[in-house]
C-alpha cells in the first residue's frame, strides 16, 4: 500500500510539472535580431549550437542551453524554458507537422552544405564513397530517396517507409561498412523498431551496395560521432554533418550530398507574429 | 540491520503512511485542478499512449532495451562481485600480514582510480579509447566491462568491510586449529562476512542496474534510451520518459523486495 502510494505521488508530480506552463508577457518575437537577447536552445555538438553562441555573443553562457536530443529542445520550447531553437529546416518541418503550436520563423540564419565525415587522413575510403556518391547522383538514386522523404514522409505518412525494406546488402564480399549516425533526426535517419530509416540511412545503403560492402548502423549521441570517426570506432559518420572549417581541421568529408540546407529558428506560433 | 527492517515491516498505517496519502491526495486533486481528468485529456492521453507503445508495437522497442539493460547488469554484477572479491582478499590479507605488498598497491590504486572517475567517463575511456580498435566486439560487452570494473570497486570496499566486521577472534581460532591462513579465510572468514554483505551488495546492484541508463552514449539501445528513440519517432516528450522510469522504478521495487526476504532468510540461525 505505502509502495502504491509512493508509486502514485511520483507518477501525479511528474504529470504535473509536465503539464505545468510558464506564463511569459514578453512582446511577441517579430524578427531574428530580437533572438540575440533571447534565450535559445540547440542540440549540443551540432550547427544549430554554433550559430547560437555567434547570435548570443558574450550572453551564450547565460542565455544558451544545449539539449542532447532535439525532441529535449523543442519540448523547452514548448515549456516556455527558451524563446527559439536553432535547427535544420528538414527536422525543424517534421516537428511542425507533428507538434501542435509550433512555428519557423521566416528568415533562415543560415545555409550549410550535409557531407559524410571521415577520420583525416582516410584517403581511400572518401575516394570510394564520392565515386559512389557521384554515381548515385547520377542514375537518380539519391534524388528518389530526396523525393520520397521530402514527400511522403514529411506529408506525415511515415508509416509507408519500413525499415525492413531497406536493403542494407548483407553478407557482402567486401566486408562491414560501419556507419556512425544519431537517429533522432527525422527525416535524415530515424529509430523505427528495431532497424533504421532516413535520407542518410538509404544514401549509405545505396554507396554499400557501390562498394560490394555491407552497411552496419552504429546509434549514437551527436556529440559522439566526430570521437567514434577519429578513433576508427565507425567507418565514416553520416547524420546530416554541416560542413565547417573548423570540423574540416579534425576530420575529413566527402563531397556534399546536400547543398542550401537552412537552418531556421522554431519558435512557439503563439508567440511569433509576421 | 534486522531488527530495524523488522521494525519497518509491522503492518497497519504509520504516521507517516497517512502524511504519504494526505500528499498523493493533494497532489491527485492538483492534476484534477489542471483539468487532467476531463474527457478531452483523457482522450488525448489514451491517443499518445496508443502512438507511443501501442502503433507498430513499439513497445517492443522497451521490451528490447529492457533486455539489454538486464543483460548489461547481470554481466557488470559477475564481474564485480569476482573482481571486488579478490581486491578485497588482497587489501585485507595484506593488513592480516601476508606479504604482498606489490598486489595491495595495486588493489589501492584500483580502487581509488575507479572510484574517484565518473562511471560515465569511464565508459567513454573504454570504448573510445581502450577498445578504439575492437569493431567486431559487441558494444555491450565493453559496457559490461566498464560497469563490471567500476562496480568492482565499490563491492571491494563492501566485501572489505563485511570481513572486518568479523571477530579477529574467529581468525585466530581457526589458525589455531591448525588451519592456514587461506582456508580460515575461505572456510571460517568469507562465508560469515558474504552473509553480512549481502545487503549492501544487492543495494550496489540496484544501483548499478540505474547506472548503465547512460550506455547509450556508446550506442547502446538500453532501456532509457528505447525511450529516447521512441520520443524521437512521435515527438512526444512526457509519456516514454515516464514509462521508462516506471518500468526502472517496478524492478528496483521488486529487488528491494527480495533483499528484504533474503535478509530474513539469513538472519535464521543466527545468534544474538
Amino acid at each position: 500500500m505505502k509502495k502504491l502510494l509512493a508509486v502514485t505521488l511520483i507518477i501525479s508530480s511528474l504529470l504535473i510539472i509536465a503539464s505545468s506552463s510558464f506564463a511569459d508577457e514578453s512582446p511577441k518575437l517579430r524578427s531574428i535580431d530580437q533572438l540575440k537577447n533571447e534565450r535559445l536552445a540547440a542540440q549540443r555538438g551540432t550547427v544549430g549550437q554554433f550559430i547560437a553562441e555567434d547570435m548570443l555573443g558574450d550572453n551564450k553562457g547565460r542565455l544558451l542551453t544545449t539539449y542532447e536530443k532535439y525532441v529535449d529542445a523543442i519540448a523547452a520550447l514548448r515549456q516556455g524554458k527558451v524563446r527559439a531553437v536553432v535547427m535544420d529546416e528538414m527536422p525543424a518541418k517534421r516537428f511542425l507537422n507533428d507538434v501542435e503550436g509550433l512555428a519557423i520563423m521566416d528568415k533562415a540564419l543560415s545555409e550549410e552544405n550535409y557531407a559524410i565525415g571521415f577520420r583525416k587522413g582516410n584517403k581511400e575510403l572518401v575516394e570510394a564513397v564520392n565515386k559512389a556518391l557521384a554515381e548515385i547522383k547520377a542514375d537518380g538514386t539519391l534524388n528518389a530517396i530526396f523525393e520520397k522523404y521530402y514527400g511522403t514522409f514529411l506529408a506525415g505518412d511515415s508509416s509507408t517507409i519500413k525499415p525492413e525494406d531497406i536493403d542494407f546488402n548483407k553478407g557482402a564480399k567486401g566486408g562491414k561498412l560501419v556507419v556512425g549516425t544519431e537517429a533522432g533526426f527525422a527525416p535524415y535517419e530515424l529509430r523505427v523498431g528495431s532497424g533504421y530509416i532516413g535520407i542518410d540511412v538509404e544514401m549509405c545503403a545505396a554507396i554499400a551496395k557501390k562498394l560490394d560492402r555491407e552497411l552496419v548502423i552504429e546509434n549514437m549521441n551527436f556529440d559522439a560521432l566526430p570521437m567514434a570517426v577519429s578513433t576508427n570506432k565507425v567507418d565514416m559518420i553520416c547524420a546530416g554533418i554541416t560542413v565547417t572549417d573548423e570540423r574540416k581541421e579534425n576530420m575529413d568529408f566527402s563531397e556534399n550530398y546536400v547543398v542550401g540546407a537552412k537552418q531556421v529558428a522554431v519558435v512557439r506560433a503563439d508567440d511569433y507574429e509576421k | 540491520m534486522t531488527m530495524k527492517s523488522n521494525l519497518s515491516h509491522q503492518k497497519g498505517a504509520g504516521r507517516g503512511d497517512i502524511l504519504l496519502g494526505l500528499v498523493g491526495l493533494f497532489l491527485l486533486y492538483l492534476l484534477y485542478d489542471s483539468g487532467f481528468f476531463t474527457a478531452e485529456a483523457w482522450a488525448d492521453f489514451n491517443r499518445r499512449f496508443y502512438q507511443n507503445f501501442v502503433k507498430d508495437s513499439r513497445y517492443m522497442m522497451l521490451v528490447d532495451g529492457l533486455k539489454a539493460t538486464v543483460f548489461m547488469t547481470s554481466g557488470a554484477t559477475v564481474i564485480g562481485v569476482i573482481v571486488g572479491l579478490i581486491l578485497s582478499v588482497i587489501r585485507v590479507a595484506y593488513k592480516g600480514g601476508v606479504p604482498i605488498p606489490i598486489l595491495n598497491k595495486f588493489a589501492e590504486a584500483y580502487i581509488s582510480v575507479l572510484r574517484g572517475t565518473p562511471a560515465m567517463v569511464q565508459l567513454l575511456i573504454w570504448n573510445f579509447t581502450i577498445f578504439a580498435s575492437a569493431r567486431d566486439l559487441n558494444t555491450q560487452y565493453i559496457a559490461i566491462l566498464a560497469f563490471g570494473l567500476n562496480s568492482g570497486a565499490y563491492v571491494a570496499e563492501i566485501f572489505r568491510g563485511g570481513i572486518e566486521s568479523i571477530d579477529p577472534g574467529q581468525m585466530e581460532a581457526a589458525r589455531s586449529l591448525g588451519l592456514s591462513y587461506g582456508s580460515s579465510m575461505r572456510h571460517v572468514i568469507l562465508p560469515q562476512a558474504l552473509r553480512n554483505v549481502v545487503p549492501m551488495l544487492f543495494n550496489e546492484f540496484i544501483a548499478l542496474l540505474k547506472e548503465t541508463s547512460i550506455a547509450g552514449y556508446i550506442g547502446i539501445d538500453d532501456l532509457t534510451r528505447a525511450g529516447q528513440n521512441i520520443q524521437a519517432l512521435t515527438l512526444e516528450h512526457s509519456q516514454p520518459l515516464v514509462m521508462v522510469a516506471i518500468i526502472y522504478l517496478i524492478i528496483v521495487l521488486f529487488l528491494t523486495h527480495l533483499v528484504r526476504k533474503l535478509e530474513n532468510w539469513l538472519s535464521r540461525g543466527k545468534r544474538g
